[in-house]
């Protein structure tokens, strides 16, 4: 198939019964990208990295283990909502509000991917040979923060899915429940979207700190521990009262208002932050505060060219 | 005869809190194979670091293939590959996997990208280890999976930070042969090294830096001078050899188990050639020195000072 004559530099041997082809080198004549190629290359390298895609087996198991699991909400809502299809008229154990909360267990997934994407580069410095390439520091944060986002976002709405289907299917007239949850179709991928980009992104931030893996996912528990158990102190029994400032140190908690906004048009009843003035724009504030730290610890710990 | 160099510095200089790590080096570079030479800590990794825009120099400019580095380092980064000193790839990895996904981070389309890794492994000679995660290769396969992943977006120049190091005897050999190949290629090299044999071996020019100011710069050959020594070896009977030649007249010393004769033209050369038969010794090896690139280095190092 490679004729060594097609080869710069090849050398055959020239014997008469056969002969030993080296196929010397070829150069690559064909297109080639720049800055959004690379960075394109590195977004998918890091998802399949992430999935666990040509790893082995060990390594897929927990993504996908957790994928299941934040779907068992959906299939045991549709399947009760089938087996009683004819007694109760609306059968809800889930709404699609709370749903997204669920999809807070991702954390979890956060703790153990985005150390796993990230501390490896720096700690088997593999860092200088990517900057050695058509790719600039923001590009790499875009490229990882974007692929752990990307599943995040993907494993927080296929289990939406599943429910919003299956729903449809076991109600009386899949039509008319569509027709009637229409704005589900744009309030739960939004807030989906705001939930799966703050954890990536505080996951990514987190993990550029170290290089040793055990140390960012401990780190990224830590934080949301810290700061729900010490907000949980703070706001005490204040949510019967009018609610609590203390509400938005939970750093975990940030996208859930905003969640609540977006489903309900103000913050949630039941919530510490319920009864503070002007606690969703607070909320989003706070949010942004977060993300906009976020983004500069990982544009510091990327920004590769010396001055 | 006008080629357009490959790599172009005027007044490049370099320097760090406390330290000059280039000093005003001008120096104008033809494609091909160029060794860079200097102790450690002479400033070649930080002249690889400018050529690669990841570090901005204190003064002067840098083109590689005619792109003016502070300008468009995007550009001069795609035309360029790297393999530095340190271990850099991905342990838990194929070499197929890693070598093709740095192939699409220089902007090669992964189809493209996945069929040259396969074609490069195969020319570092690693095609059949290709499946096999990196942290099991040795040091020898781990080099040359580095200069896999260097050469696979078919760059115009290398940079090959130590290619050898850390490697064996037969490692080391191969690596060269392999270096040198990439000429045939129409691959340039720049090849930082503080061994001068390797730089002799397969370099076609030499540049020689010393605490970040340039010592000399030239053809390999043209740096190889005759030093109108002769050394003859005749096993352990070098003392029955010099003897003899002394009383031909000849000056000779016996060195490290050899003879090194001063000779003066080839009628001299011929004597030696018949006093050895008529002691009836045995002819191991008879050769005109050559100055090594170490007497050159330390030549011109001590011109400088």
């Amino acid at each position: 198939m490679s004729a060594p004559t097609s080869s710069v530099g090849s050398d055959s041997a020239d014997s008469g019964r056969g002969a030993v082809y080296d196929r010397g080198y070829r150069p690559y004549e064909g297109p080639r990208g720049r800055r959004g190629a690379a960075t394109l290359a590195l977004y998918k390298a890091s998802m399949r990295r992430a999935l666990g895609l040509r790893r082995t087996w060990r390594q897929k198991v927990a993504p996908f283990v957790l994928l299941g699991v934040v779907t068992v909400p959906a299939v045991v809502n549709v399947g009760i909502g089938y087996v009683l299809r004819d007694r109760f008229e609306p059968f809800e154990i889930v709404t699609y509000r709370e749903y997204v909360g669920v999809s807070a267990a991702l954390l979890l997934f956060v703790a153990l991917v985005a150390p796993d994407v990230i501390c490896p580069d720096r700690r088997q410095k593999v860092l200088p040979l990517m900057f050695a390439r058509p790719l600039l520091g923001t590009d790499y944060v875009v490229a990882k923060v974007g692929a752990i986002g990307t599943i995040l976002f993907a494993f927080s709405f296929l289990p939406q899915v599943v429910l919003f289907v299956g729903n449809m299917l076991v109600s009386d007239a899949a039509l008319d429940y569509f027709t009637g949850h229409l704005d589900v179709l744009w309030k739960v991928p939004l807030a989906v979207l705001v939930l799966s980009m703050y954890y990536a992104a505080i996951g990514c931030a987190l993990a550029s700190l170290t290089d040793r893996r055990i140390v960012a996912g401990a780190s990224v528990i830590g934080l949301f521990l810290l700061t729900s158990i010490s907000s949980g102190i703070i706001v005490g029994d204040s949510q019967f009262e009018g609610g609590s400032y203390g509400a938005l140190l939970n750093v975990l908690g940030m996208p859930l208002h905003l969640r609540d906004v977006i489903f309900l048009g103000h913050i949630d009843p039941s919530s510490a932050l319920s009864g503070v003035g002007g606690g969703g724009w607070l909320a989003l504030a706070c949010y942004l505060l977060v993300l906009g730290a976020s983004s500069a610890v990982l544009w510091w710990r990327y920004r590769w060219v010396e001055r | 005869m006008s080629i357009e160099p490959l790599l172009r510095l005027t007044g490049l200089t370099k320097q760090y809190p406390g330290v000059t790590a280039l000093n005003d080096l001008t120096l104008e570079l033809p494609p091909g194979r160029i060794g860079l030479v200097g102790a450690n800590g002479a400033g070649k990794s930080t002249m690889f670091r400018i050529l690669l825009g990841l570090a901005h120099p204190t003064a002067g400019h840098v083109e590689v293939c005619g792109i003016d580095v502070a300008r468009d380092p995007i550009g001069v980064r795609s035309r360029l590959g790297y393999m530095p000193e340190h271990d850099c790839l991905p342990l838990d990895q194929t070499a197929a996997d890693v070598v093709s996904t740095f192939g699409e981070l220089s902007g090669l389309p992964a189809r493209a990208a996945r069929q040259r890794a396969s074609d490069i492994l195969d020319l570092v000679g690693l095609d059949e280890a290709r499946f096999r995660p990196i942290g099991g290769f040795s040091t020898g396969m781990r080099q040359r999976a580095k200069l896999a992943q260097a050469l696979v977006g078919d760059p115009v120049l290398v940079l090959l930070d130590e290619p050898t190091a850390g490697l064996d005897p037969i490692g080391r050999e191969e690596m060269l042969k392999l270096v040198d190949r990439l000429g045939s290629f129409g691959i340039s090299v720049l090849m930082a090294t503080h061994l001068l044999d390797d730089v002799q071996a397969v370099c076609d020019h030499v540049v020689m830096i010393d605490g970040g100011t340039l010592v000399v710069s030239g053809e390999t050959s043209s740096l190889l001078e005759r030093t109108g020594l002769v050394t003859i070896d005749v096993g352990h009977h070098t003392d029955d050899l010099v003897a003899a030649l002394a009383r031909r007249g000849v000056t000779a010393v016996a060195a490290d188990g050899l003879v090194e004769a001063t000779v003066a033209d080839d009628a001299q050369m011929d004597l030696l050639r018949d006093v050895v038969a008529e002691l009836g010794l045995p002819l191991f090896r008879l050769s005109t020195r050559l100055t090594s690139l170490d007497e050159a280095f330390v030549r011109r190092s001590g011109e400088l000072a």
